[in-house]
């Protein structure tokens, strides 16, 4: 099985007239992961649903392209789309107890998938059913079958969200704040064993998470997203440590796993969507910024390996 | 929503909170175009009524064999019925007799409902258990069958329509008060004046009784419609207000018989029946959605 | 597991008790208040029954028969006891025992036109929520709420009359009364029956199709909607397969609330189309001062009424997987 490349060109999605998504650019080259850093409300999580075909029109307006190994989700059909939901791209929720539904076992969400992708039959479907759960580290995977969501932990509901989208073996596989809302204490356990899958597996990895510390433990690339635009994209390690845009170095700044001596948080808010500063957005909230970076928007340019958003970088 | 207040100096006295109240109602609802339009609809048949005697072409019970079963034309612009009766005219007085009954009928009932609710859901323990469980009785008789029993009971005519629909009302109306005010009880405010060692009394009127007012005029408003429905229901029946009368439920069960040769003598008093509970149902939804903070700002 | 499952069967089995203490103390009420009614109706049962002639002894001799002359309390036992093992009294009219006449006639017909009312309201009010939630500010929503506006206020018996003239006098489709049993003679009886169960689904279907509307809606934001979809399920199985099993239980929920209206709306149907059912039998019997028929009645329609509740409650479990044994 090869793993899928990302390909994001110029995509741009607007929600009622106004950008979620600004002119976005982005690459990942086939069998690594990336990490979607930024705010709630970046983008981050937008980008995510792009990238599996779940945001489209007539909701929103799409420009662009946006490459999945070799199919453009911005402009291929519904009906070539669907076979590849959860065969080439799976995703894995952030809530998982929100995203099982509540009327159904375990072994008939696992089932769906597996009868839809791969034609299994009842006997099948439970024989696999089983594998997944083994492999995401569930005890007891044969009395779990006839659970419902509501009767197993956060852990569990996680573990078995994994399973579901690996079901089917994707090739890229989009994680959107797989641990978010789970316990400090499990957190660590889920993130380890969705890499070891990933990695199991040989597929493409898009890890979105707001926390920089973890980012680098997971991720090959990071690209840092904040008002809907991408400010700085790269391999993780010069991204992480030599951060170049001022926003990246302020969330570096701002965290509290970083040796910082003390909380240095970045001054002012993201400006609501529907009324962005003419030229860059971070500019409000920058300590560096010039006339020139209030009136134009800066153009990504390549830093050494990593591209920034920046007049100043 | 309101602010609790206790013996404090310069607190707002219950006159000033209601007149503030009711000014915001009243400010939340122009913005609600189903609430308009339905107060709108309302309004004109409430003047109907009221200015019957006025309106009405005719007398509602003159009778003149010669006109009668005729279509609607330019002297009788509803058309007459079997007895040469101007329908225009019945129609008008049977928004009187319509309107008086539902707004009397709720009105009573309310004021025994929230008795019963009240006591219910203060007291609680046993007092409430044994209250609720009467009242889950009562309930088990949906209302028109309840109403025709009572109507056996007491016999025909509007006064006991009335009072057969009050009765009948008790039970939704405990059950909702009693509702309301358990959902009051258990909010911070009151315990926290209770904590404050305020006198039960005093909670009971000062922060219990305001806050269920406007649930319990909400649930008034939209019995009302289902009042005049079952009172309407009742006549049609037979077993409600007696001829001659001028009813809408009567005309229609008149209608009904002739019906192939004269439609509008059941048509036209079905419609404004239909008209009137239509603009009642938007005025009581416009009332809610106004009032619902889920709701609020949204516009229809 | 078979330990918990055992602890949590003892607590539901409390749980059951209670419940049915409650529903014998209701049943308590209903009986009660049923009784109240007889006692309280006017006319004298015991001139009724000697007719027109009668001498003061005889008179007496019947009053002490019937136990007229014992405390309320006992005369409501023995009506209770009686009541329980099918002795309703005899109708005057019909000369008819009252328990066949009430059970065994009247209630299947109301049952089969409530049934059939309730199938054509679902499969015409479900499909336009669906739409409606689905397709927001299209042609389907506003019609959706016309339907439940209108639905609502129009009264069943002006909806009836309406169509019949409709649909009898003008277009001459259907018969405008009578009744012939669906379980006898299905076409005919379906025949008689469409106009009445068009009256009576009409008041439901604007219900159904707003609670499906809305309920649909929340369900739409879900989570686990999104996540069907990025397993790559078809539009039309999240909706049906994921989301409507979500939607069933409020739905189920507004149909038990409202079904005194359906009871009334059925009341006033069947004598609309002069359909041989409770309704009808309750009002000619309050008509002609049948007291004691229009006793049975009330009572039926009470027991109904609890009986379906109880229903209802029952499915909620099956429904909602998160009800079951906590």
């Amino acid at each position: 099985m090869s793993p899928a490349s990302l390909q994001v060109e110029h995509l741009t999605l607007r929600r009622k007239g106004v950008a979620v998504l600004d002119n976005v650019s982005l690459e990942l080259p086939a069998g690594q992961t990336l990490a979607l850093i930024g705010e709630s409300g970046a983008g981050k999580s937008t980008l995510a649903y792009a990238a599996m075909g779940l945001v489209r029109p007539p909701e929103v307006a799409l420009e662009g392209r946006l490459m999945v190994g070799d199919v453009d989700v911005v402009s291929a059909p519904e009906r070539v789309l669907r076979p590849l939901r959860g065969v080439r791209m799976g995703m894995i929720f952030q809530d998982a107890s929100a995203a099982l539904n509540p009327c159904y076992t375990v072994l008939d969400h696992l089932s769906e998938p597996l009868k839809r992708h791969r034609g299994l039959n009842k006997a099948q479907c439970r024989s696999r059913a089983i594998e997944l759960l083994t492999s995401v580290g569930i005890a007891d995977p044969e009395g779990r079958l006839a659970a419902f969501p509501h009767e197993l932990s956060g852990g569990m509901q996680q573990r078995v969200m994994i399973a579901m989208a690996l079901a089917c073996e994707p090739q890229l596989l989009i994680a959107d704040e797989p641990t978010s809302a789970l316990d400090v204490t499990i957190q660590a356990q889920i993130m380890a064993l969705l890499l070891e899958r990933v990695r199991a597996l040989g597929a493409s990895a898009i890890f979105v998470l707001h926390d920089l510390a973890l980012a680098t433990q997971v991720a090959d690339r990071v690209a840092v997203m904040y008002a809907g635009q991408i400010v700085e994209e790269g391999p993780a390690g010069e991204v992480l440590n030599h951060p170049r845009h001022p926003y990246t170095q302020g969330l570096r700044a701002s965290a509290i796993e970083f040796d910082a001596e003390r909380l240095q948080p970045i001054a002012g808010v993201v400006p609501p969507l529907s009324a962005m500063p003419g030229g860059c957005r971070f500019a409000p909230r920058c300590a560096l910024a010039t006339e020139r970076c209030r009136e134009q928007q800066p153009l990504i340019t390549a830093r050494g390996p990593v591209r920034v958003a920046c007049w100043n970088a | 929503m309101n602010a609790p207040t206790t013996s404090l100096a310069g607190a707002p006295s219950p006159w000033q909170r209601l007149t503030r109240t009711l000014g915001r109602t009243w400010g939340l609802l122009r913005r609600q175009r189903k609430a308009m339009a339905g107060g709108l609809i309302v309004l004109l048949f409430i003047v109907a009524a009221v200015f019957a005697p006025l309106l009405a072409p005719y007398s509602p019970t003159e009778q003149n064999f010669t006109d009668a079963m005729q279509g609607p034309s330019a002297a009788h612009w509803m058309g007459t019925d079997s007895f040469g009766q101007d329908i225009l005219s019945r129609v008008f007085y049977g928004a009187r007799s319509a309107l008086w009954i539902g707004f009397a009928s709720v009105a009573l009932g309310l004021v025994v409902g929230v008795a019963v609710g009240l006591l219910a859901g203060l007291r609680g323990g046993r007092t409430e258990w044994l209250l609720m469980r009467v009242v889950d009785g009562l309930l088990a008789f949906p209302e028109l069958i309840m109403a025709m029993a009572f109507m056996a009971v007491l016999g025909l005519g509007m006064n006991n329509v009335i009072l057969a629909l009050a009765l009948s009302f008790v039970g939704p109306f405990a059950r909702t008060v009693r509702a309301d005010v358990l959902q009051v009880k258990a909010r911070p405010f009151i315990e926290a004046a209770r904590l404050m060692a305020v006198p039960e009394r005093e909670i009971v009127l000062r922060h219990v009784l305001p806050n269920i007012v406007s649930p319990i005029l909400i649930q008034a408003g939209m019995r009302v419609s289902i009042a005049i429905l079952l009172a309407s229901g009742l006549s049609f029946l037979g077993l409600g207000v007696v001829p001659p009368t001028p009813d809408w439920g009567l005309m229609i069960a008149e209608g009904r018989g002739f019906i192939s040769m004269a439609p509008w003598m059941a048509g036209m008093p079905g419609l404004a029946l239909a008209t009137l509970l239509i603009g009642l149902n938007l005025l009581a939804e416009g009332l809610r959605d106004a009032l619902d903070p889920k709701t609020r700002g949204d516009q229809a | 597991m078979a330990f918990t499952s055992q602890r949590l069967g003892a607590a539901s089995w409390w749980r059951s008790l209670g419940a049915l203490a409650q529903t014998a103390l209701v049943l308590l009420v209903v009986s009660g208040v049923s009784f109240l009614f007889l006692k309280l109706s006017p006319g004298d049962p015991v001139a009724i029954m000697l007719g027109s002639d009668f001498s003061r002894d005889s008179y007496d001799q019947l009053y002490r028969q019937l136990g007229l002359d014992q405390p309320w309390i006992q005369q409501y036992a023995h009506w209770l006891w009686r009541f329980v093992q099918g002795d309703w009294g005899m109708s005057y009219v019909s000369k008819q025992d009252i328990f066949e006449q009430a059970v065994l006639e009247a209630l299947p017909v109301t049952l089969t036109l409530a049934a059939l009312s309730l199938l054509v309201a679902l499969v015409v009010g479900i499909p336009l929520g669906v739409v409606a939630a689905v397709k927001r500010n299209s042609w389907a929503d506003l019609l959706a709420s016309a339907v439940a506006i209108g639905g609502n206020a129009f009264p069943s018996f002006y909806l009836g009359v309406v169509l019949i003239w409709l649909f009898s006098v003008a277009l001459g489709w259907f018969p405008s009364m009578g009744y012939v049993s669906p379980w006898d003679e299905p076409l005919t009886g379906l025949w008689h029956l469409a106009l009445p169960a068009l009256t009576l689904g009409a008041w439901y279907v604007g219900l159904i199709a707003t609670v499906t509307r809305s309920s649909l809606l929340e369900v739409l934001e879900q989570p686990y909607m999104a996540a069907a979809r990025a397993r790559g399920e078809p539009g039309w199985r999240v909706i049906w397969v994921h989301g409507m099993r979500n939607v069933l239980m409020p739905l189920v929920t507004v149909i038990g609330l409202q079904l005194g209206g359906m009871l009334r709306g059925a009341v006033m149907t069947e004598v609309v189309f002069t359909l041989p059912g409770l309704g009808m039998m309750i009002t000619s019997a309050v008509q002609t001062r049948e007291y004691l028929v229009v006793q049975a009645g009330i009572m039926i329609t009470a027991l109904l009424f609890i009986a379906v509740n109880l229903i209802v409650d029952r499915t909620y479990a099956l429904l909602d997987p998160r009800l079951r044994q906590r």
